[in-house]
């Protein structure tokens, strides 16, 4: 009786090897199955990566300047920090030969091109090139000055733009009936609900030398502008 | 005799106890509060916000996209009865959407980024704007 205990123990003691036992010699069909999931976490893996970069090209205003990074402030005021290495390449329009980063200063307008990694939201540039970037202006006008051919914008925003046309402006209206059709500056009238694309003046920032110009006589001011535009009125 | 005593006293707490939260409980169901000890409080009403009644929903192109052909298509929503202007530094386009309120159209872009800017604009002169980057490049890298 001892003697069948003694086994049965033994046998129970023995039951959790017996896997390792059948582990200690792999056959070659493990080893393919080894080799075939290790292939699959490298290309799962290499997949992954592959997603977290993307091309992006962005815009925005330099606030700081080093050898290896630019930081800048996007359209959206979001600071976005930009890595440069030995194969960015730099240009800008204005300068003739050869331009780098140390010619970069601040406060300057740039695009970027480069690979955007979403989980350290950097991106690694490619191209950065100093630019000019248009000002758009939407509002109603609140005076007109035959004169000097400008007239004045209140912007949703409550400013009050001063446009300047030139001769080289391109003049259009929108009307349900006729389309988008050129028109001109003496088409203008006040209360006229407008778009004015152009660049800002350097000297007086609430000043646009506009490019093109659309309005829209069927359509009203932006009620946002209204008040804007009567204060304007009442205080000529 | 001792331990009939602590059995005893143990009775004796938790039957006051028991007594003593009966009395708590009919004293506060039982109580009211006279009308000059209460306090009307009016909460003032958040303040309005001067949300465009109108919408703008632009399904492409994606901000920062960078593209390999020089024609985008631009599509969105907004309310039907409204004007879509479509600026770029180059090009602009005024398109009425459909009766749902969708709109499509194409615009060509400049060499490297482009600000595109679409705005709807309501018959009662409301609008909302939605400005993109978009970038043209055929670089590999």
């Amino acid at each position: 009786m001892k003697k069948y205990i003694l086994i049965i123990s033994l046998i129970a003691c023995l039951l959790p090897f017996a896997p390792l036992a059948y582990a200690a010699t792999p056959t070659p069909e493990d080893k393919t199955t080894e080799i075939r999931d290790q292939l699959i976490t490298n290309i799962a893996s290499r997949v992954a990566q592959l997603k977290l970069v993307e091309k992006r090209g962005i815009i925005g205003e330099t606030s700081n300047v080093t050898n290896t990074q630019i930081t800048i402030t996007d359209s959206q005021n979001n600071t976005r920090f930009v890595d440069v290495d030995e194969l960015t390449k730099f240009s800008n329009p204005a300068v003739k030969g050869s331009f780098g980063i140390s010619d970069i200063t601040k406060g300057e307008t740039v695009g970027i091109l480069g690979l955007y990694n979403k989980e350290s939201r950097r991106i690694l540039a490619r191209f950065v090139n100093v630019m000019t970037t248009p000002t758009i202006i939407h509002g109603g006008v609140s005076a007109i000055d035959s004169e000097t051919f400008s007239f004045n914008v209140a912007t949703e925003e409550g400013k009050q733009m001063t446009v300047d046309v030139e001769n080289l402006t391109k003049t259009y209206s929108y009307t349900q009936k006729d389309g988008l059709v050129r028109s001109g500056f003496s088409k203008i009238k006040e209360n006229f609900n407008i778009i004015a694309t152009g660049v800002l003046d350097k000297k007086d920032k609430n000043k646009l030398i506009v490019t093109r110009i659309i309005f829209f006589p069927e359509i009203p001011s932006n009620p946002k502008v209204n008040s804007a535009l009567e204060h304007a009125q009442k205080s000529k | 005799m001792k331990k009939e005593k602590l059995i005893l006293y143990f009775v004796a707490t938790l039957f006051g106890l028991l007594v003593a939260g009966i009395a708590f409980y009919l004293f506060q169901t039982t109580r009211t509060i006279p009308t000059t000890a209460t306090k009307t409080i009016t909460l003032a009403s958040p303040t309005p916000t001067s949300a465009p009644s109108i919408s703008l929903a632009l399904n492409q192109p994606a901000d920062e996209e960078v593209v390999n052909s020089k024609v985008l298509i631009v599509s969105g929503k907004t309310q039907s009865n409204a004007i879509v202007v479509v600026i770029t530094d180059s090009s602009q386009d005024v398109i009425t959407p459909s009766a749902n309120g969708n709109f499509s159209t194409t615009v060509n872009l400049d060499n490297d980024q482009n600000i595109l800017e679409v705005t709807a604009i309501a018959p009662n002169g409301e609008s909302v704007t939605s400005k993109k980057t978009v970038t043209y490049s055929q670089e590999e890298f």
